[in-house]
This record gives C-alpha cells, structure tokens and sequence, in this order.
C-alpha cells in the first residue's frame, strides 16, 4: 500500500520528469560500476553543453505544445540565426547575437501571426516556415559552411566555469530560469496554461489568446534561435545542412519532460529534466564507453516505454486485462464446481 | 424575418467562399503549369522522365504518410529512415533472388511501422514520440548490422527496375500504382471508411463500435509498406545504400501532403491528392532547376511556395 503511494506521488506527471532523470542517473552509475568515467566533472561539463543546444530548442517546442500547437520550425530557426550571427557578429559578437535571435522573433512573430490572422493549424504552417527557413539560409550562406574569425567568443563561450558549466550552457539555463518564473509566478504563465487547456473557454472567459499564441511562437522563435547562435559561434562555423534533425530529440525531450501533446500540460523545469535526462543518456553511455549504436538503441527503448507509460489509453487497457482474466478465473471456478 | 433571412445567407455564403478558394487554387495550378510549359526544354523527354523517377521515390512515402496524417497522427518522423532501412535489407536479401528480396523489405517495412501503429491505436500512444523512438531504434539497429558501412548488392536482378514500360520508367509505375491502390483502399474499402472515421473522431468512432486500433494499425501498415516500396526503388536505382538514402524525406513528404490539400487535422484526404501535391513540387523544382536558379534560390522559393499553397488550402476551410 505504501509503495503504490510512494509510486503515485513518484510519477505523478509533475514529478515523473524528474523520477525518470534520477532513474537514469542511478541505473548509469551502476553500470559504471564504480570506475568513476560517469560520475566525474567531465561528464557534468559534456552533459550542460548538450543541455545548451538541445534545451533552448527543446523549451521552444514545448511552449508551443503547451498551448496545444506544434512549432516544426525550430530547427529552421536554429540554422538560420547560427548563420546570420555567424555573418554579422565578425567583430561585435553582441549585435550579431542580437540580429539572430531578433531574426528567431521576428519568424515565430510572422507565423504565430498567420495562424491566428488566417485561423490555420500550426504544422502546416511551420512546416512551410522550416522549408522557407532553410531556404533563406541557403540563400545567406550561398549554400556553404561560413567560418567565423572571432576565436576568443567561441573559445570564450565554451571556458569552463567552476568546472560545471562554460558560458554557454550558464546562459540556457538562465533562459530556463527565467521561463520557468515567468510560467510559475505571472499571469503570462497562467494565460499559456489556460490557452493550452481549453482555448475556447479561455476566449469566452476574455482572455486574448491570439496574442498568447502569437507570443508563444515569437518565444519559441527567440529560444531556438538562440541555441543557433550560441551553438555556431562556439563551433566557429555555421553551415545550413547541420543540425536538421535536431527536432526529433527536442520533440522526444519535451514529452518525457511531462509536456503533453493535448496541451495545457507541462513547465520549463520538467522540460529541463526530460532535456536532461536525453544528454546525460548520451554523455553518460559515451562516458562508460559502449558504442555509439548502443546508445541510439537505449534512447530508443526508452522513448519506446515513455510513449506507451504516457499513452492516455494504457490505464483502461490495463484495467480490461484485469477484468478479463478475473471473469475467466470465475468462470473457471464455476466451471469445476458444476462438474 | 432576418432569423429566417440569415441561414439562406450563410448557405449561400458558405459556397461563395469554396468557389473563391476553388478559384484560386486554379489560377494557380494555371500559373504554374503555364510557368512550366513555357520553360524551354521541359517537355523533353530528359527532364520529363528525370522529374518522374523523382517524385516516384519520395511520392511511394508521401501515400504512405497520407494515411498517418489521415487518421489523425499528424506525421511519422521515422519514415525516412524505414526507407533507408528498407533499402539496406532489399539490397542484403537481394542474393535469394529479387521477388524474395522484394518481399522480405515489405515484410520488415510493414513490422516496423505496423508496431508503430499498433501502439498508437491500441495505447493511444503519441505518435510523434512513437516515431522518434522507431527512429533511434533503427539507426540503432542499422550502425549494428552494418557497421556503419555501405552496402551494396548481394546479387544481380537490379536491372529490371532500371527499365521502361510505355516509355515510362518502372519506378513511376510503381508510383501510380502505389496511388492507385491507396485510393482504392480508402474510397471503396470498409477499412478505408474506417480509418477516415477514426481520423475525423476517434472518440466518436470508438463509441459506434469501430475496431479504431486495427484501423490504426492498418494505416501505418500500408505507410510501412509504401516506405518499403521507395526503399526498394531508391536502393535499385543507386546500386548501393546507407542510411542516408531517405534522410528528410518525411519533411518533403508531409510537404506533399499538406500541399496536396489533406487536412493535417485528420478524417480528410485522398492519396490522388497527395500525388498532385508531390507533382506540384516535383514541377517547381525541375522549373526552377531548368530556368537557371541556383540550388539555394530552389530551396527558398520551394519552401515560400509550401506555405502559401498550406495557407490557401486552409483558407476555405477553417480550423
């Protein structure tokens, strides 16, 4: 009885997040067994630089899934304002910074616009914003990778600091700061939770949620491309076919993050913890050592048992078995009393 | 007087607006087409047949991608990579000759995605993360048994698929008749008024008594079997494969969908449909390719037309 309470509160899907990181910290350091390569500074470091790039990515997308939206273009904006810093921020690395995210604004901007003005389902519309977007970077970079001579940002940005994080990664999580007590303690986080659990109640109730969905998107534009420009000025480089296939992990770590795809669900730091819990995956299996397939392979597993943990129908369909196989037990009985 | 007034109007509002959009959409089939036609050297035969061995490939995945997004599970982002998986295995089967080969790929091709959906339709399991994690799962599984490595053919019999019937290359056959036999299936098969059923409302389909997992998992078994077709076309007609092959292909496919008018909401399409999307975009690339764009500009203006084409279908509908 006890532990059944202990496990609700556990996974409860506020905490779940954070039940699964500490799972995968603990089930890592006993395959590590006591070596010391996972639980090391090293890792701490490598796991807070993917956390960088992943995670403002990840907290974009997962806005704009709070609110019952779908932001595809996250990984457009990553390229493009890498790019765009990349080309402008030669010798002020601050206006190209600013240039890039303003960029990331200015598209979520645009499309949380259309969809609203035009009332159309966000995929469509972001899906045509990411081709457009890797268009334009294409068009920017002429189609090649652009170098970026300023070696003391990119060398600055990775330094560790106190060992645990480089400038970079102490900047994501300041914007993960920042989200989580905007969405905690104002009434912007509240309106983004009313929109995304019932946006015509929420209407009805005089909440203006085009705006709330226009500035969703704008931060979900702003979020991702500030991984972008972060991610090419500490790489020293940005090229338009990198990073396409960022969308897939960041998607996968706002749902184990406890963002629910219905909307309404989910908060900055759970989506912290699912970011997380995917990067100390893959530096942790790196750090022990196994091949890198094997780590593709545990990452899929898990999103596998995540998927279904987290499947709306598993509790009914669980309850059916029960009920099935307690009606045939009884008619079993029954069955050997008559005879 | 006005309360009897106002439903005439609406009714006759209501055509006004699909007129206006039918409009356009015209106008711009028109545009384009003429755009096209007027392209010197777009009616050779060269580039007619460049532009169908083209879209034969990404077309087979975009069908199957219109039966996800049909029944309400928006997109599989894993159906790239099925295709490369799909590829890999026809070319590995290929030493038992090429009609095993063949049926080996649809089988794997079909056991991958159909696991998919089975978990979606019978757990209601998300489908986007369902995908992701069949896409870790199977670049997992093909760095194992490849190694990381190119493969190639592990017997002859590739040439057949390198050849014509009626002037017209096998793997644009193979297209149509993927688009065929995905129409039939969905307009005149009990299963395919199923799965529209369950896409337009799950739950409303549920409570009629509808069978909603196996519609699901149907769906997802003939989008697994389409990925498996590209795949044995893409791996006949380069001889070789990786797991790059069908890299971004569920991008341009969901793009073909979505342009080709299917709702992204789910309980509406048709795969003749997501062909004209895919010959849509087909035609604008090899336009702009012919007309002297360069690659970037082709990528920008693709991707500019796949938003507008995405905001004027829509337009008459509405959320």
């Amino acid at each position: 009885m006890i532990a059944r309470n202990v496990a609700q509160r556990v996974f409860a899907p506020s905490v779940r997040p954070f039940t699964i990181m500490v799972g995968t910290i603990v089930v890592l350091g006993l395959l590590d067994r006591g070596t010391g390569y996972f639980f090391s500074v090293g890792t701490i470091f490598s796991v807070m630089q993917l956390f960088a790039t992943l995670g403002l990515v990840a907290l974009g997308l997962g806005l704009s899934m709070l609110i019952r939206e779908f932001d595809l273009s996250v990984s457009g904006m990553v390229g493009l304002a890498g790019c765009i810093a990349v080309m402008t921020g030669g010798t002020h690395p601050w206006l190209g910074a600013l240039l890039g995210v303003g960029a990331g604004l200015f598209g979520g901007l645009l499309q949380g616009l259309i969809m609203t003005r035009l009332s159309l389902s966000s995929v469509g519309v972001t899906l045509g914003g990411l081709l457009t977007l890797q268009g334009l970077t294409y068009v920017l970079t002429d189609n090649q990778t652009i170098s970026y001579p300023n070696m003391a940002v990119a060398l600055g940005l990775n330094a560790p600091l106190a060992g645990l994080f480089s400038a970079r990664s102490a900047a994501a999580l300041a914007v993960f700061a920042v989200a989580a007590l905007a969405m905690h303690y104002t009434r912007l986080g509240r309106d983004v939770i009313a929109t995304g659990s019932d946006r015509r109640a929420s209407r009805i109730a005089g909440l203006n949620t085009d705006r709330v969905v226009i500035g969703v998107f704008a931060a979900s534009g702003a979020s991702s491309a500030l991984a972008g420009v972060l991610l090419s000025y500490s790489l020293g480089a940005a090229s338009p076919v990198a990073l396409s296939d960022v969308l897939g992990p960041a998607a996968a770590a706002a749902i184990v993050g406890g963002v629910s795809v219905v909307g309404g669900r989910g908060s900055p730091m759970g989506i912290a913890a699912g970011v997380l819990t995917l990067c100390i995956l893959s530096s942790g299996l790196s750090a022990i050592g196994v091949a890198p397939y094997v780590h593709d392979l545990v990452t899929g597993a898990i999103l596998l048992v995540i998927a279904v943990l987290d499947a709306p129908d598993l509790a009914r369909r669980i309850t059916t078995w029960r009920l099935d196989r307690a009606e045939r037990r009884q008619r079993n009985a029954l069955a050997g009393t008559s005879s | 007087m006005t309360a009897l007034a106002l439903p005439a109007v609406l009714r006759r509002g209501l055509p006004r607006v699909r007129h206006v959009t039918l409009a356009f959409r015209l106008a711009a089939a028109a545009a384009i087409a003429i755009y096209a036609l007027t392209t010197p050297g777009f009616l050779s035969p060269l580039s007619i047949n460049a532009l169908l061995t083209a879209i034969s490939f990404v077309g087979c995945v975009a069908v199957g991608m219109t039966f996800i997004t049909l029944t309400g599970n928006i997109m599989s982002l894993a159906l790239g990579a099925t295709v490369s998986a799909s590829a890999l295995m026809f070319l590995a089967c290929l030493s038992f000759g090429v009609l095993p080969a063949v049926l080996a790929t649809l089988v794997f091709g079909i056991a991958i995605t159909g696991a998919q959906g089975f978990l979606v339709g019978y757990f209601r399991a998300n489908p986007i993360l369902v995908s992701v994690a069949a896409l870790s799962l199977l670049l997992g599984a093909a760095a194992f048994a490849t190694g990381g490595h190119r493969i190639y053919p592990g017997g002859a019999g590739l040439e057949i698929f390198k050849g014509r019937f009626a002037g017209i290359p096998i793997d644009a056959w193979c297209f149509f008749a993927t688009v065929a036999t995905g129409q039939f299936i969905l307009s005149w098969t009990r299963i395919g008024r199923t799965m529209t059923m369950v896409g337009s409302n799950m739950r409303a389909a549920a409570a009629a008594g509808i069978a909603t997992t196996s519609a699901v998992t149907i769906a997802y078994v003939i989008a697994g079997a389409c990925a498996a077709i590209s795949g044995v076309l893409l791996a006949a007609r380069y001889g070789s494969g990786d797991m790059e092959v069908g890299a971004g292909y569920d991008y341009t496919a969901i793009a073909a969908v979505l342009v080709g008018g299917t709702g992204i909401a789910g309980g509406s399409g048709s795969t003749v449909r997501t062909l004209a999307g895919i010959v849509v975009i087909g035609v604008i690339q090899v336009v702009l390719l012919l007309r002297g764009f360069s690659e970037q500009l082709q990528y920008l203006i693709t991707g500019l037309l796949v938003l507008c084409v995405v905001m004027l279908h829509t337009l008459g509908e509405r959320r």
